[in-house]
């Protein structure tokens, strides 16, 4: 099905909330298995972008989108795209880690309930399948014992790893991550970042930040975005190093933003 | 916390027990309306005379707090606010939420009671519903609001269908403020119920037969007002709840 090694691609991507155009022509290409990190000032259109890609943006009513957005080759705005197979391969952490007021053991394991026949999942499977989830964001050894606990009852960065636990048992091939660490402390940042950087071979990381450090540190790819087009993108060595646009050498050599 | 809940409790459950055998002695003891208090019945002393009535308006009160919750969850979740039939039903149940219940509640008794000579199971359940409905929507809908958007976008971003968030994420959790919202109505319903008794047993031993029912002029000016007061607050609130 992969005819490249493209996990997005998208051709002249506009979007419009009402008659506000939030999206210019953006045409961009995220490469598969790695992390991709979109970085700009508020209100450039960063946030739209990503949730284009689980089609979220569609829930508000008045959004147009005009273009074309391929995810592993198929065009999401097909006719016969379904909404919940394309959320399931695209998955998506939100900045304010927002666990589901229910136990941590139903979190990791409501993802995969919504999409399989009811009761068809065995109580062992489970246990596996939360027990999977949970030893490869490595909190398995904190929660083992409070798996019966409020997931909002954990701490912060507990609760964000566990936002991205609960995408895992539905396989995903794409994590969209919208500012993930910005309510977290520089310790729960970290954890966050490294977690990142151990399952980017498996998954297609894009990232929203505003944290230039943490573009720099985590992603190999970036994109710099203004007033809703594209302005660059490359490799982050090169675009930090030495940015062929010169408004992308405003922001990231820090003149302003 | 714990111990405050006990107290709370504990008062509640007290309350309710004075409550209970105060009623059930005034109830035994008095009986003050030959014909019916609400509607027309057979039965005698005033607990009875309730009972029956309440008998009858229990699967009212039940039925239109249902419809109203579905209502509610209809509005909030499957209509867009700038929806045209979204503003017209939501104007609609905030100007009727808005006016005091007590005008429904002279409405029910003049014009369904003393202008049909005996109350009817109908009249009486328009009462209800007039009373219950707008209120018990206009809550739910606030209860729905007030789920915090965070956990819809969780469930939808995991592939959750609407209903699916619906059912095991926002009800739940808008749950006791829903309870919350249904207990008001009820408790202002049950208190304009109790002014219209009074008021209809007044009538009923001082009017002769062939007199009409009037309301004096002031408190039709007072009345007035009251309505007035009450569409500006419903204008009000609808000019907010559309931005």
């Amino acid at each position: 099905m992969e005819t490249n090694n493209y996990s997005i691609e998208t051709e002249n991507l506009s979007l419009w909330y009402g008659d506000f155009q939030a999206l210019i022509d953006v045409s961009v290409n995220i490469p598969a298995g790695k992390i991709t990190s979109l970085i700009g000032p508020s209100g450039c259109g960063k946030t739209t972008l990503l949730r284009c890609f689980n089609r979220v943006n569609e829930r508000y009513g008045n959004v147009t989108t005009k273009g074309k957005i391929q995810i592993l080759g198929k065009n999401i705005y097909d006719p016969d795209v379904s909404l919940l197979e394309l959320r399931k391969t695209v998955g998506m952490v939100f900045q304010r880690p927002n666990p589901l007021p229910i136990s941590v053991y139903d979190n990791i394991l409501f993802g995969l309930r919504i999409h399989s026949p009811f009761r068809s999942l065995t109580r062992s499977q489970s246990d596996e399948i939360v027990q999977e989830a949970l030893t490869s964001v490595f909190l398995w050894d904190d929660l083992k014992d409070k798996l019966k606990t409020r997931a909002t009852s954990l701490q912060l960065e507990q609760q964000q790893k566990l936002c991205i636990a609960r995408l895992l048992p539905l396989k995903p091939q794409i994590i969209l991550m919208d500012e993930p660490c910005s309510a977290l402390d520089a310790k729960g940042t970290l954890a966050v970042e490294e977690l990142m950087s151990v399952l980017s071979g498996t998954y297609t990381f894009l990232i929203v930040t505003h944290n230039m450090a943490q573009a720099r540190r985590v992603s190999s790819e970036c994109i710099y975005m203004f007033l809703g087009e594209l302005i660059e993108h490359r490799e982050t060595q090169a675009l930090f190093e030495t940015p062929e646009h010169p408004k992308t050498a405003d922001y990231v050599q820090m003149r302003y933003g | 916390m714990k111990r405050a809940e006990l107290i709370f409790q504990s008062i509640a459950l007290i309350t309710l027990a004075v409550a209970f055998i105060l009623f059930w002695n005034f109830g035994k003891g008095m009986s003050f309306v030959e014909n019916g208090l609400l509607s027309d019945t057979t039965a005698t002393d005033s607990y009875a005379v309730l009972q029956e009535n309440l008998n009858r308006m229990i699967p009212v009160l039940l039925g239109s707090i249902l419809l109203s919750v579905a209502i509610a969850f209809y509005l909030e979740e499957y209509l867009v606010r700038t929806n045209w039939k979204y503003q017209i039903i939501a104007r609609q149940i905030v100007i009727l939420a808005s006016i005091p219940s007590l005008l429904y509640g002279l409405l029910g008794l003049y014009f369904f009671v003393f202008q049909s000579e005996k109350g009817s199971f109908f009249t009486h359940a328009l009462t209800v519903v007039l009373l219950v409905m707008p209120r018990t929507i206009q809550s739910t809908q606030r209860a729905i609001r007030g789920v915090d958007i965070s956990i819809r976008e969780a469930a939808f971003a995991l592939g959750a269908k609407k209903w699916r968030v619906i059912v095991d994420h926002v009800f739940p959790h808008a749950f006791s403020a829903i309870m919350a919202g249904i207990f008001t109505v009820i408790s202002r319903a049950l208190a304009v119920a109790a002014l219209i008794i009074v008021v209809y047993v007044w009538t009923k031993h001082t009017l002769q037969s062939g007199d009409t029912f009037y309301i004096p002029g002031s408190a039709i000016v007072l009345l007035l007002s009251s309505l007035l007061s009450s569409v500006f607050s419903s204008f009000l609130e609808a000019k907010t709840n559309c931005t």
